[in-house]
């Protein structure tokens, strides 16, 4: 389900020019087939965890690109991880 | 539902200012988005917000102190947290860089990858269907037919002569190739066989209904009559009528000892245009009384 920009300011709870600082930081990454932008609900979770960064949790925008990009980092260590153990587990039963 | 003050860690006379640090504190260590691979993370988070939710909120505190609420009060729900996308798929976010510089590591990443989409390195192909339609004489006779794969490949397939129609043919080897080591996987081809204009199959034996003229029934002849492998010489034997059934052994569907046979149906046909020379003669010739075809229907 692709969302359109539009829709994702409302449901992300962002004005425009916020939403093109954090496309501009590559904080979010929106599909682009041409025919404009398209949000997932991927992004719009990552939307508000940009929100709880920096409202709840008192991270700065410095902070905030930190933070994605270590977690975008751990979010691949550990897909694999798993990978890595389901093959491992997949080995020990033959 | 817990007292927020003790979820928060935090005395009932804090300061909004303290009750906005404790929450931090606690937030930072139990977000779930920082904390992807924490199962318990998510109640703990969603617990300690609902605490910051009434107890941040001045007027719902005060109403909270006096005892007018409890702490169930409805806090805006949490989420999506972006950990529950991160996993899945790919994505424009996917960082491996994390990584790169492990020794081979593409390599044991390809190779992890591929397993997981299901297949272990010896896993056979998979087994490709295909239908293929016939003409009858082929499937007596048997032939090779040559079938245009979907990726422009030619496969030949033989057809054994009696084939049945509704058999599959198991090509072994011939389907699609194994990702890893694998054998490759079997090409099964579903055959059709179109019908005949005049021979029908029964079993091992070919039926057909040969027309005879008026002369060849009642005098007898050697005429010219089809067969799956060609024509042979048949004779009808003299006074033959419609409905008589002349077998021509061996003249039917090859099988392993032998063939069947062909079973012809004599059927006697007359000119069709008036022929006045037989008009003629039949005038001057009467049956003999004793001959009624409908006795039996009186």
């Amino acid at each position: 389900m692709s969302i359109d920009t539009s829709e994702f300011l409302i449901r992300a709870r962002l004005d425009g020019e916020t939403l093109e600082l954090w496309v501009e930081e590559e904080w979010l990454i929106p599909s682009d087939a041409g025919c404009g932008r398209n949000f997932s609900e991927a992004d719009l979770a990552r939307a508000l965890l940009i929100h709880d960064l920096t409202r709840d949790l008192g991270v700065n925008d410095e902070g905030v690109g930190v933070i994605l990009h270590l977690l975008d980092q751990v979010h691949a260590l550990r897909k694999v991880l798993a990978h890595t153990m389901d093959a491992t587990a997949r080995n020990a039963v033959r | 539902m817990s007292d927020p003050y003790k979820v928060l860690e935090i005395e009932r006379s804090a300061t909004a200012d303290a009750v906005r640090k404790a929450y931090r504190r606690l937030a930072k260590k139990l977000h779930p988005d920082l904390n992807p691979g924490n199962k318990d993370s998510e109640a703990l988070f969603k617990e300690v917000s609902n605490a910051y939710d009434l107890l941040s909120d001045a007027e719902k505190r005060r109403q909270f102190d006096a005892g007018e609420i409890d702490a169930s009060g409805a806090a805006p729900p949490r989420g999506p947290f972006y950990k529950d996308f991160a996993g899945a798929g790919d994505h424009a976010y996917e960082n491996h860089s994390a990584f790169t510089d492990f020794a081979g590591a593409e390599d044991i990443f390809n190779e992890l990858f591929r397993r997981q989409s299901g297949h272990s390195r010896n896993t056979r192909g998979r087994n490709q269907t295909y239908r293929l339609a016939i003409e009858f004489l082929e499937a007596i006779n048997g032939a090779v037919k040559r079938v245009t794969l979907p990726d422009g490949g030619v496969l030949d397939v033989a057809i054994p002569p009696g084939f049945q129609a509704g058999q599959l043919l198991r090509l072994r080897g011939k389907g699609e190739a194994s990702v890893g080591d694998g054998e490759a996987g079997d090409a099964l081809v579903e055959i059709s066989v179109n019908p005949h204009p005049y021979f029908v199959r029964q079993g091992d034996d070919i039926h057909i209904e040969l027309p005879i003229t008026l002369s060849e029934a009642v005098l007898g002849a050697r005429i010219r009559a089809p067969t799956p492998t060609g024509v042979v010489m048949l004779t009808v034997p003299k006074g033959s009528n419609t409905g008589a059934v002349l077998r021509m052994k061996g003249r039917g569907v090859p099988r392993q000892d032998g063939h069947g046979d062909e079973l012809i149906k004599l059927k006697v046909v007359l000119p069709q245009v008036a022929d006045a020379a037989l008009e003629a003669f039949l005038g001057a010739w009467a049956p003999s009384p004793d001959c009624d075809p409908r006795r039996d229907m009186q």
